[in-house]
């Protein structure tokens, strides 16, 4: 049966998906014939589920990852092109695709030996500085601070890096849209109804990028990691030796499907030859006070010291 | 404690499989697939951990890093059983 299905670029791969991503761009209608890197498909995987699927888990396979988010769908990832769907009555199709977007592509790019971040990444005089940390540690709000000030974003949530035939770590932009929380709108002087909330989570909105996306790989040169702390003052510390690849470690999107995917040691080889690339550091913020301009402040310092050490 | 220095010319020391290793900053880097956790082997230590990929007598490996790297031989034992304990009790390696 013949559908219609759509044709995007995002995380630098050509997708052909069944759903329509307003937040993606829109690439060519679906009759010109092109060569998709990755389809998204929604497909029935009853049989599948009932036969391997466990609820709140991760079923990995070498190649194949199946897991469903509760209330909303069934999903699988394979062989680093595919992504299966098969959602529940009545669910709310943004949250579907908000999970294709982030779980999923963080799934698949692991399955295609591509590093997945967990951060925001800006360009700052023709490189790339990923700004990495949990949930809520404050990294799109970091990155809105940045761009505030002229500077272009590549991704802010999924940081897909590799290493280029030359030996160099680059990221890939993945697509054009920043997730604010409320707060961070109007810190910013930004009116949150003209934004649209992510599905029901009224509390974050998805901001649209225009000119402040930056469309082009570019090498990356640092990682700062975003820690939030009781202490008053922000605090700048160089991340060293084995620390490195913890830190690495800790903020690879879906780290825990690594191991059954049989992964680890592409993992630890990129993962040493990033670190042995680039510089390191733990950004330590108040988190009762609103600091995104001493700390983008902090990390320009740092970056300028960093050039000259490095000239 | 695991003494291994009770009749060390017998025992025979070998890299338990399954381990990774790779280079940073100069220095060789273990991954246990194991426990998941990493270690800084140094320099030095990373010269001992590609001598015991195959199993190789603690004896022929003390004879051989004093030769490579000039040092007594009082020395050089005290420094590799020291290295080597902290290897057997982190199961990256096996003493028989």
């Amino acid at each position: 049966m013949d559908r219609e299905t759509y044709l995007f670029k995002a995380f630098g791969f050509i997708i052909r998906s069944d759903y329509y991503f307003q937040e993606l761009g829109y690439l060519i209608n679906r009759d010109n014939q092109f060569p998709e890197d990755i389809n998204i498909r929604i497909e029935d995987l009853s049989t599948v589920w009932n036969e391997e699927g466990e609820v709140g888990k991760f079923k990995v396979k070498k190649n194949h990852t199946l897991f469903q988010v509760k209330d909303t769908a069934v999903f699988c990832v394979k062989d680093g092109n595919t992504i299966l769907v098969c959602p529940f009555n009545g669910t709310e199709e943004d949250k579907i695709k908000l999970y294709i977007l982030g779980t999923c592509m963080g799934i698949l790019l692991i399955q295609r030996e591509i590093l997945p971040l967990h951060g925001s990444a800006i360009s700052i005089e023709g490189k790339v500085y990923a700004l990495v940390g949990d949930s809520g540690a404050g990294k799109s709000t970091l990155a809105s601070e940045f761009m505030k000030r002229g500077y272009k974003l590549l991704t802010d949530d999924i940081i897909p890096v590799l290493i280029s035939n030359k030996g160099e770590s680059i990221v890939v932009p993945s697509y054009p849209q920043q997730k604010l929380w409320i707060e961070s709108l109007h810190q910013f002087g930004m009116d949150s109804s003209q934004y649209r909330p992510l599905f029901d989570r009224e509390t974050k909105f998805a901001v649209p990028l225009k000119d402040q996306f930056f469309n082009k790989p570019l090498p990356l040169a640092g990682v700062f990691e975003l820690v939030k702390t009781e202490q008053s003052e922000v605090e700048l510390n160089q991340i060293t030796k084995l620390n490195k690849l913890q830190t690495l470690f800790t903020h690879t999107y879906r780290n825990q499907i690594i191991s059954g995917s049989d992964k680890l040691e592409w993992h630890f080889k990129i993962t040493t030859k990033i670190a042995n690339d680039i510089f390191l550091y733990q950004l330590r913020r108040p988190e009762f006070r609103f600091s995104a301009a001493e700390l983008a402040d902090l990390i320009i310092t740092q970056i300028k010291e960093e050039d000259l050490l490095h000239a | 404690m695991l003494d291994i220095s009770v009749s060390k010319e017998k025992k025979l020391v070998r890299q338990v499989p399954g381990n990774i290793a790779s280079d940073m900053d100069g220095e060789k880097i273990i991954l246990s697939i194991e426990n998941g956790k990493y270690y800084n082997l140094g320099d030095v230590g990373g010269e001992i951990w590609d001598r015991i990929a195959d199993p190789i007598s603690i004896e022929i490996l003390i004879t051989n890093l004093m030769e490579e790297f000039n040092v007594q031989r009082d020395v050089c034992e005290a420094d590799v059983h020291n290295f080597l304990e902290h290897l057997i009790e982190e199961g990256l390696i096996k003493v028989e």
